[in-house]
């Protein structure tokens, strides 16, 4: 079938059959490998992407479904070389170590921050709840996200 | 010290940050096949016959194996293990056949066309069944298996390992005794869930090169492993592990690599990609043993433990090829951080028809300190003392002796680190109770150790390459499975070398490329790598030093290194950058002395010795141990039962930090996983068939779950590791269950003796106890 | 997932002609998270599916006084908990839809799905059984509504035919109504309800709906036939207790024993009494 959709702020035309998720479709025929298929049930949050701004699991998508939608993926978070504020903040804070659940949670954490510049740390958590990481503990990836708040206003 | 010691940031940062590093199943190769694996679904059934016909008739099918095609056994201890199962299945989801297709639905759908026919067999799901005289032999033929010399099984039984520690004499220091205590403990298995899940390409040429691009921890363990497996030579074989999406032990040794590598060699030059679903990950790759402890202790009037009898039963599921190790190292380790003069402990590993115990973060320390601190508070409520000063009294103390009668470290900081967290949970004061009736708080202590379990020749080898703009590549082959070893690694090169960091590129992960390295596991990484790279560094230290005495006519032994540049330490101005000499010294007659600079280092520990195998008794069976303790405060609804850790504070002797604030990150993660396995985690079987294997009813932590957590860290040198640092990753996590469990004790006065504390065990609990 | 052929209809006429095709093999795609999730597992193989977030129509939400909430079909659960009206009016709702799964689910999954997805454990639906929410229906024969009492009919089972398209749900306004929502869970964030609990005050009349304890979600008739009028205290709750061990009929599996759902029923309705008290 084809779709037309904004990936990562450019528009693209293609062809994909409405079998295939989002998330196979990002990866296979984008390359675009950032977001991963940890569980392939929505459950551990590795594929999130944003789905017009709003972080969704595209494992429980199918590719067709971004047909005139807009959407972002975390190698569209930097402009170029520079870094988006979030990517930055999770560097200084040590808030990545084996980096699987990494883009997920960083695009989570940027949807949340779009709709809510200043949220509480109960809100941080549990807008993140739906990212499993095993390696950190969560503790720096929530200080990551209220730097980053901090730094963007 | 410039490096060493800084909190400097990752050097994989941006490429994790951005998505730009590619894992393995981010890799797309030319021409590339997807393997689809047929499983047994039955526990323990002989197979009688495969039928692939419909299969290798399947359109777009290009190869199709079983077990037959490659009986050969491997294992890393013990080689009791195919990747496919040859004459039975020994557990539900053991690899029976498997296909390569151009597609991954194609694979998974050509799969389910093989067909099996078996003959079901009794199975055994108990290990304490399993190790009795007549229950079913899993692994009849456990006597012709090649086993490492150090481990004992007994063949004509499942016991795949027995070891005993016998130490002074138990049954005169039980008459002594003023009180003995019994006691019996169980934890169930559980799985890592690294966030990646395992996955493995194989391609195989036509030149007979095997290259298996995998998400592991030890490339050259499983090159060593494939090598045997397949009759493969180590010069045509090539292990490649680009990165590591999590690791916790489930990727050491091998999983699903010898899979692909049979489909490999029937396609012509073609790669072949498995990437285990999170089901397959569950059930197909390794899991934590289970473990039915007892324990008998006896004490004195003053609380002195005199002697401890204990018995160690592990479930080691369907091949215990690591296993083994496991069980050998919960025996050697025995009665945990605390000087007992006898000892009797006697640790089995035992196949059962569940799925493959494998290494998990501690490596049979959380599994046996989950007994051991419950059963020190349970004797230090029994004796009217408090639990910190049974601790104290019991505390392995330098001057003092381990269970295999090895002397206590003089850097031994358990104390110190026990202090500390007493101090930060402010453990004597009771908790604050919330105001809601429902709910009650308490807090609770537990210590731990653990040292590396590895063979005694374990060892690790770097190569440093200056380049001829002073910077330097870093060789080798351990692996950052996110633990930060790429970090800290570096940060020791730089050291060593008094060139920056960010001048500095560590490799690893290849090899064909990067120099050998034991595996990326027991937490040994930092102490056995991080020595290899000090001698690479001297190695070209000495190098530099020999071309910069003929350059500036001064001895070498007053030639130091210092910022980039070799100087003399009589005349800081008399120096020479090290760039200058990176080919080489060129004399004023234009001609080369020497030549490229190239500093190598290999290391294994020293002195390090075999256990008698009689008593379990050795003066250095391991290179280090490293202590530390945990105090937590938890929340239970006594009405729901559901647990919610409050806060947590840790301190481990970590010798020196060589980056602090990577040591402190492993610690976070260490709590919240080991939280996990004290109040969500549990494979529910049933006829050792995994009922959850999904994270829908498997629950892991989530962000909503972290206690507030304050890491501490004591530094009492290792006097042999790299800048005094020794291993930490795994101690941090052992007494987080029984940390937590002793606090449930202080809430509720229930001692729960069964992990993990699910609401409703909680809430059952409760009841029983107002009866 | 086998292939299937794929609809993105504009209109409720054009879904229903596309159900009328192959009323059998087809499915309605609204959020997908239950759907997709199921034809991936082989557990569903639809033939057709049918796409409605194209239809404008249903991801109307609105509020008034005279005519109730109505939350449109595909108003995603994130966005319906958000809602003022729905945070103001109707705020036990607005708790249950938090509560469903992740964020990144809830800005997908939807209230429509979620109850026609018939689970016998799903978030919303005890508190659509106490709020007296009515399903807003098209099909073939024109447009009906169902009280959402009558709508469960047993595990992932609906009074909807093949034909019929589900464009919202309507909840009634009741002025002095107050209401609760409970759910206990193995994991405070992102679980499966093991059982979930909605009660509602109005005047002197009580609702309550267990979730997770019957094949469907079900209300309590007799205890609430027990507690109208009467005071709540030690000697009722007791009553109550007693009384909701007869209507509700859970069963053992792998998140719970019968006997642990038991006295989580209790202790939810319990729950629901105090905040509501």
């Amino acid at each position: 079938m084809k779709i037309k959709f904004t990936l990562n702020q450019e528009i693209i035309e293609h062809e994909v059959s409405p079998n295939k998720t989002l998330v196979k479709m990002l990866r296979e025929d984008f390359d675009l490998t950032g977001a991963k298929e940890g569980c392939g049930g929505g459950e551990c949050g590795a594929c999130t992407i944003l789905f017009n701004g709003k972080p969704v699991t595209s494992c429980l998508l199918l590719g067709v479904q971004a047909d005139g939608q807009e959407i972002t993926t975390i190698e569209g978070l930097s402009q170029g070389n520079e870094l988006d504020e979030l990517q930055k903040t999770f560097i200084s804070t040590g808030a990545l170590q084996c980096g699987y659940c990494t883009p997920g949670m960083i695009l989570t954490a940027k949807g949340l921050l779009t709709e809510n510049p200043d949220p509480s740390r109960e809100e941080i958590k549990t807008a993140l709840s739906g990212n499993l990481c095993r390696c950190t503990g969560y503790k720096r990836i929530i200080e990551a996200v209220e730097q980053a708040a901090k730094n963007y206003r | 010290m410039k490096y060493v010691g800084q909190s400097i940031e990752r050097v994989d940062g941006i490429k994790k940050v951005t998505g730009d590093l590619k894992y393995v199943d981010d890799m797309k190769l030319p021409r590339m096949l997807y393997a689809g694996v047929k499983r047994s679904p039955h526990a323990h059934a002989k197979i009688l016959k495969i039928d692939t016909s419909l299969a290798e008739k399947y359109p777009g099918v290009k190869a199709v194996v079983t077990g037959k095609d490659f009986p050969k056994k491997a294992g890393l201890y013990l080689t009791d293990k195919t990747f496919f199962a040859v004459d039975k299945t020994r557990f539900t989801g053991e690899a029976v056949a498997a296909v390569a297709a151009d597609t991954e639905d194609i694979a998974k759908e050509a799969a389910e066309l093989i067909e099996v026919e078996y003959e079901v067999l009794p199975s055994i799901h108990d290990a304490r069944e399993a190790i009795k005289d007549g229950a079913p032999l899993i692994h009849p033929d456990l006597g012709d298996y090649r086993i490492v010399p150090i481990f004992k099984p007994v063949p004509g039984t499942n016991i795949s390992e027995h070891f005993k520690l016998r130490k002074g004499n138990v049954e005169e220091a039980f008459k002594k005794a003023h009180r003995i205590f019994e006691k019996e403990f169980y934890v169930p298995h559980i799985q890592h869930t690294p966030i990646e899940n395992h996955v493995a390409i194989a391609q195989y040429d036509r030149d007979k090169n095997l290259t298996v691009w995998a998400s592991c921890q030890s490339p050259y363990a499983v090159r060593a492993a494939l090598s045997d497996a397949f009759d493969v030579p180590l010069h045509k074989l090539r292990v490649i592990s680009p990165a590591v999406g999590g690791g916790f032990g489930a990727k050491a040794g091998t999983t699903l690599e010898g899979i692909i590598i049979p489909l490999a060699m029937k396609v012509g030059n073609r790669p072949i990609k498995l990437t285990y679903s999170r089901e397959d990950e569950f059930v197909s790759s390794y899991v934590r043993q289970a473990l039915h402890s007892k324990f008998k202790t006896a004490v004195d009037k003053n609380g002195k433990l005199l002697a401890v009898e204990n018995e160690f039963i592990w479930d080691g599921g369907a091949f215990t090829e690591y296993g083994v190790n496991i069980a050998k190292s919960a025996g050697f380790a025995a009665v945990g951080p605390y000087d007992v003069e006898n000892i009797h402990c006697d640790s089995y590993a035992v196949y059962t028809n569940n799925p493959v115990g494998g290494p998990y973060r501690g490596f049979g320390m959380a599994e046996i300190h989950f007994g051991i601190e419950q059963n020190m508070d349970h004797i230090a409520r029994e004796m009217g003392m408090d639990p910190i000063e049974l601790r104290r009294m019991n505390a392995q103390k330098p001057g003092g002796t381990t269970a295999t009668g090895a002397k206590v470290d003089a850097a031994c900081g358990l104390e110190e680190t026990l202090e500390a967290v007493v101090k930060e949970i402010d453990y004597h004061t009771p908790s604050e109770q919330p105001s809601d009736p429902n709910k009650v708080r308490a807090k609770g202590i537990a210590c731990g150790m653990k040292a590396p379990s590895m063979p005694n020749n374990a060892g690790s080898s770097a190569v440093v390459r200056i380049n001829e703009d002073g910077s330097a590549f870093l060789s080798v082959s351990a692996q950052d499975l996110g633990q930060g070893s790429d970090t800290a690694l570096t940060q020791i090169a730089a050291e060593g070398l008094q060139i920056p960091v960010e001048k500095i590129t560590i490799k690893t992960g290849d090899t064909d490329h990067t120099p050998y390295e034991w595996q990326t596991v027991a937490s040994r990484i930092t102490y056995s790598a991080g020595n290899a790279i000090i001698k690479a560094c001297d190695d070209v230290k000495t190098q530099l030093v020999n071309l910069a005495s003929q350059k500036l006519e001064v001895p070498k032994e007053e030639l130091i290194l210092d910022d980039e540049h070799v100087v003399w330490e009589k005349d800081f101005t008399k120096k020479v950058p090290i760039r200058e000499l990176s080919l080489g010294l060129q004399l004023e007659d234009g001609s080369g002395v020497h030549g490229p600079i190239i500093g190598r280092g290999s290391f294994v520990p020293e002195g390090v010795v075999n256990f008698d195998p009689e008593t379990g008794l050795s003066e250095k069976p391991v290179v280090f141990w490293t202590y530390g303790a945990y105090g937590v405060e938890i929340e239970v609804d006594k009405q729901t039962g559901n647990i919610k850790v409050l806060k947590a504070t840790t301190c481990f002797d970590v010798g020196k930090a060589i980056n602090p604030e990577l040591v402190k990150a492993q610690c976070e993660g260490a709590v919240v996983q080991g939280l996990g396995s004290a109040i969500f985690e549990e494979i529910i079987m049933k006829d050792g068939k995994f009922q959850n294997p999904n994270f829908t009813d498997y629950k892991i932590p989530t962000s909503g779950d972290m206690p507030e957590m304050t890491i501490h860290i004591a530094e009492n040198p290792q006097y042999d590791g790299p800048y005094g640092a020794r291993g930490m990753a795994e101690p941090a996590m052992i007494p987080a269950a029984p940390s937590i469990v002793n606090a449930f004790y202080n809430a509720t006065g229930i001692a729960m003796n069964k992990l993990p504390l699910t609401p409703e065990r909680v809430v059952n609990a409760l009841k029983e106890h107002n009866k | 997932m086998k292939s299937f052929e794929y609809f993105k209809v504009k209109t409720v006429a054009e879904a229903i002609e596309r159900l009328q095709e192959n009323p059998d093999g087809s499915h309605i795609l609204n959020g997908g998270t239950d759907l997709i999730l199921r034809m991936k597992e082989n557990h569903l193989h639809p033939d057709r599916v049918i796409d409605i977030r194209g239809i404008e129509a249903l991801s109307e939400i609105s509020f008034s006084k005279e005519e109730g909430l109505f939350v449109g079909a595909c108003v995603p659960l994130g966005e319906m908990a958000h809602h003022k009206s729905v945070m103001k009016h109707y705020s036990m709702l607005a708790d249950a839809a938090e509560l469903v799964g992740s964020g990144q689910i809830r800005n997908v999954a939807t209230m429509t799905g979620n109850l026609c997805n018939a689970s016998p454990l799903a978030d919303t639906a005890t508190p659509a059984l106490v709020l007296k929410a009515v399903m807003i229906v098209e099909g073939l024969n024109g447009k009906k509504e169902i009280p959402v009492n009558e709508f469960f009919k047993g595990v992932r089972r609906t009074a909807l035919e093949k034909t019929d398209l589900v464009k919202g749900v309507r909840i009634p306004y009741e002025e002095g109504l107050q209401g609760s929502f409970q759910k206990a869970s193995r994991r405070k964030d992102v679980d499966l309800s093991t059982v979930c609990a909605s009660g509602v005050i109005i005047g002197d009349e009580y609702r309550f709906a267990l979730g997770a304890v019957a094949p469907t979600p079900i209300r309590l008739p007799q205890v609430e036939k027990l507690l109208k009028g009467k005071e709540i205290n030690q000697e009722t709750i007791k009553q109550a207790m007693d009384l909701i061990e007869d209507e509700i009929s859970p069963i053992d599996d792998v998140r719970s024993t019968k006997e642990f759902r038991i006295h989580l029923a209790k202790t939810l309705v319990q729950r629901c009494l105090e905040q509501m008290a």
